[in-house]
């Protein structure tokens, strides 16, 4: 049914603005508390070494023209040999990098830690809203939606003969918590406007996995065909210096 | 590196502050921020910051990283009174503080008591091994002392962990050069034209190392090199210029008796553009030395 329902205006005032704040809030506490109760990671030596190689392994597949070929195959023999090559990571050696996260306990607390900020927050938010801002229509969303969204945005309200686009306060929570970014970039300086949807990532993800990048690099060494660059040079020299002396 | 505009700002600023205008704290934020090396006038203006109360306490929180940029420009210009002030301000600031340690340990090697500052530096490497600031204050210490050897060790310590650092390379190379020891310098040159290969400081370099280690092969090499840097250089570079005419004039030499191959051909017209660009240059900026010039190019095309 298309007919248009008037909302009150202090659904506006006393729901999705307070709403927003609130959520706005958090965010900027929450970045203060994880700043605060960061650890100052003590790196290991092992994997500052292991991330040099990665770079030093790139810097070698982009320039790898430039040298001349007899210097750029003993360098990829140096790090893809497979007795001691620095890129070359023996089978038994690769540590499934969950073992290796768990065993870890300085990781492992991290992890908690990460976890926690960001999953107490959210919890608590959500049940605020259930409790105090449901079973009521908060807003109207601008463009028609199917009947499949209606279990998702219409939660509180048990009428079924509502149209879709109406929903309520659930929904206008789900919205901030993924929109906000953009805010937060604003307040907290560009680099720390992670919002929940990237934490939620970093949730999934693991820890620097230094044994599949080594891999990678590894795999992209050996494919390189090199293709010394610098004859090219002589003869753009040559044009260069023509136009020069012209 | 330093990018153009950042140069430009910092002449500004510099110029700016050494007439007497304002913008001292922008300038000593910009040299902070580009780690460039202006010893002199960071310890002239930063100290007038310190030694007025009233500009001091105007700086709040930052100036306390005032006194260490002004402790360490003080220790590169020697005044190491103004160093030990600023030091001891900052322990007062700042107790059992690593990064104060530190500028104690620089204060001691400034001062030239070798063995301390040995010691203090292990101390600080014990707490914090992957410290790169150390290592590299390390390696100073030795190259001051006279022991080249000693700084080649540390250095190569330090590349086997932080290997993608290509100042410590650039620094090895130099060394190497100075002692030398010309195969190992061009294996850090390669490193250095890998990392940026844009940059014809490094080609220049490794071509000069190359010519200088002889062979046939070096040679041509060499001049490749040469045109490298010509060409990143838009032609300007004086030496590559020279290094190609001396280039041809080694290769002429060497294989005088084996058949010509066919790129010396090209080659033969780049060697002459070469001395033409040369001569033309040089009668632009210094026109006494041309027939200096045109004699040894001469005797060169002949031989």
């Amino acid at each position: 049914m298309a007919e248009d329902l008037v909302l009150d205006t202090a659904i506006r005032d006393w729901v999705l603005i307070p709403l927003s704040v609130v959520m706005v809030l958090i965010g900027v506490l929450r970045y203060f508390v994880s700043k605060l109760m960061r650890s100052s990671p003590s790196p290991d030596a092992k994997i500052v070494k292991e991330g040099q190689v990665v770079i030093r392994a790139r810097n070698l597949k982009a320039g790898a023209n430039f040298i001349p070929p007899k210097s750029f195959r003993a360098r990829r023999f140096y790090f893809s040999n497979e007795e001691n090559g620095l890129l070359h990571v023996p089978k038994d050696q690769a540590q499934n990098p969950q073992a290796q996260m768990f065993s870890d306990p300085n990781m492992a607390m991290d992890m908690m830690k990460k976890n926690l900020s960001m999953i107490i927050p959210q919890t608590l938010t959500f049940a605020w809203v259930n409790f105090f801002f449901s079973g009521f229509v908060a807003a109207k969303i601008p463009f028609p939606l199917t009947q499949r969204f209606r279990s998702m945005l219409q939660n509180g309200i048990d009428l079924s003969t509502v149209d879709v686009s109406y929903v309520s306060s659930r929904s206008w929570y789900f919205l901030n918590l993924f929109g906000l970014r953009g805010l937060f970039s604003l307040i907290l300086g560009d680099e720390n406007a992670i919002d929940d949807t990237q934490r939620m990532m970093q949730m999934g993800g693991f820890g620097f996995d230094a044994t599949k990048s080594l891999g990678a690099e590894k795999d992209g060494l050996d494919i390189i065909q090199h293709e010394w660059a610098l004859p090219g040079f002589e003869h753009r020299a040559e044009s260069v210096l023509r136009k020069l002396v012209q | 590196m330093v990018t153009k505009t950042e140069e430009r700002e910092l002449k500004q600023l510099e110029n700016q502050v050494e007439n007497g205008g304002g913008g001292v704290w922008e300038y000593l934020s910009l040299v902070r921020k580009l780690k460039v090396r202006r010893s002199e006038i960071v310890l002239k203006h930063g100290l007038s910051i310190l030694n007025d109360s009233g500009k001091r306490s105007a700086l709040g929180p930052d100036e306390w990283i005032l006194y260490e940029q002004v402790a360490i420009a003080a220790m590169d210009c020697q005044s190491l009174a103004v160093a030990q002030n600023c030091i001891k301000v900052l322990q007062k600031k700042f107790p059992e503080s690593k990064r104060v340690g530190k500028l104690e340990a620089l204060l001691i090697e400034a001062k030239g008591m070798w063995e301390e500052a040995e010691k203090a530096y292990s101390i600080l490497l014990e707490d914090n091994p992957l410290d790169q600031v150390i290592h590299k204050r390390k390696v100073a210490m030795a190259k001051a002392q006279g022991k080249p050897s000693l700084a080649i060790e540390h250095l190569n310590k330090y590349l086997e962990v932080f290997m993608a650092d290509h100042d410590a390379w650039r620094e090895l190379a130099e060394i190497y050069v100075s002692l030398q020891m010309y195969k190992q310098a061009a294996f850090c040159y390669e490193e250095l034209i890998l990392s940026q290969p844009t940059l014809p400081l490094y080609h220049l370099a490794y071509a000069d190392v190359l010519y200088t280690i002889g062979g046939l092969e070096n040679l041509i090499a060499a001049r490749k090199y040469y045109a490298a840097t010509i060409d990143l250089t838009g032609g300007k570079c004086t030496r590559a210029l020279l290094g190609i005419c001396l280039c041809g004039s080694a290769i002429s030499q060497l294989s005088r008796g084996r058949n010509k191959e066919d790129k010396d051909m090209a080659a033969q017209e780049l060697e002459s553009l070469a001395a033409t660009a040369l001569e033309k240059e040089y009668k632009q900026k210094s026109p006494a030395k041309l027939n200096l010039l045109s004699s040894a190019l001469r005797s060169l095309k002949l031989s």
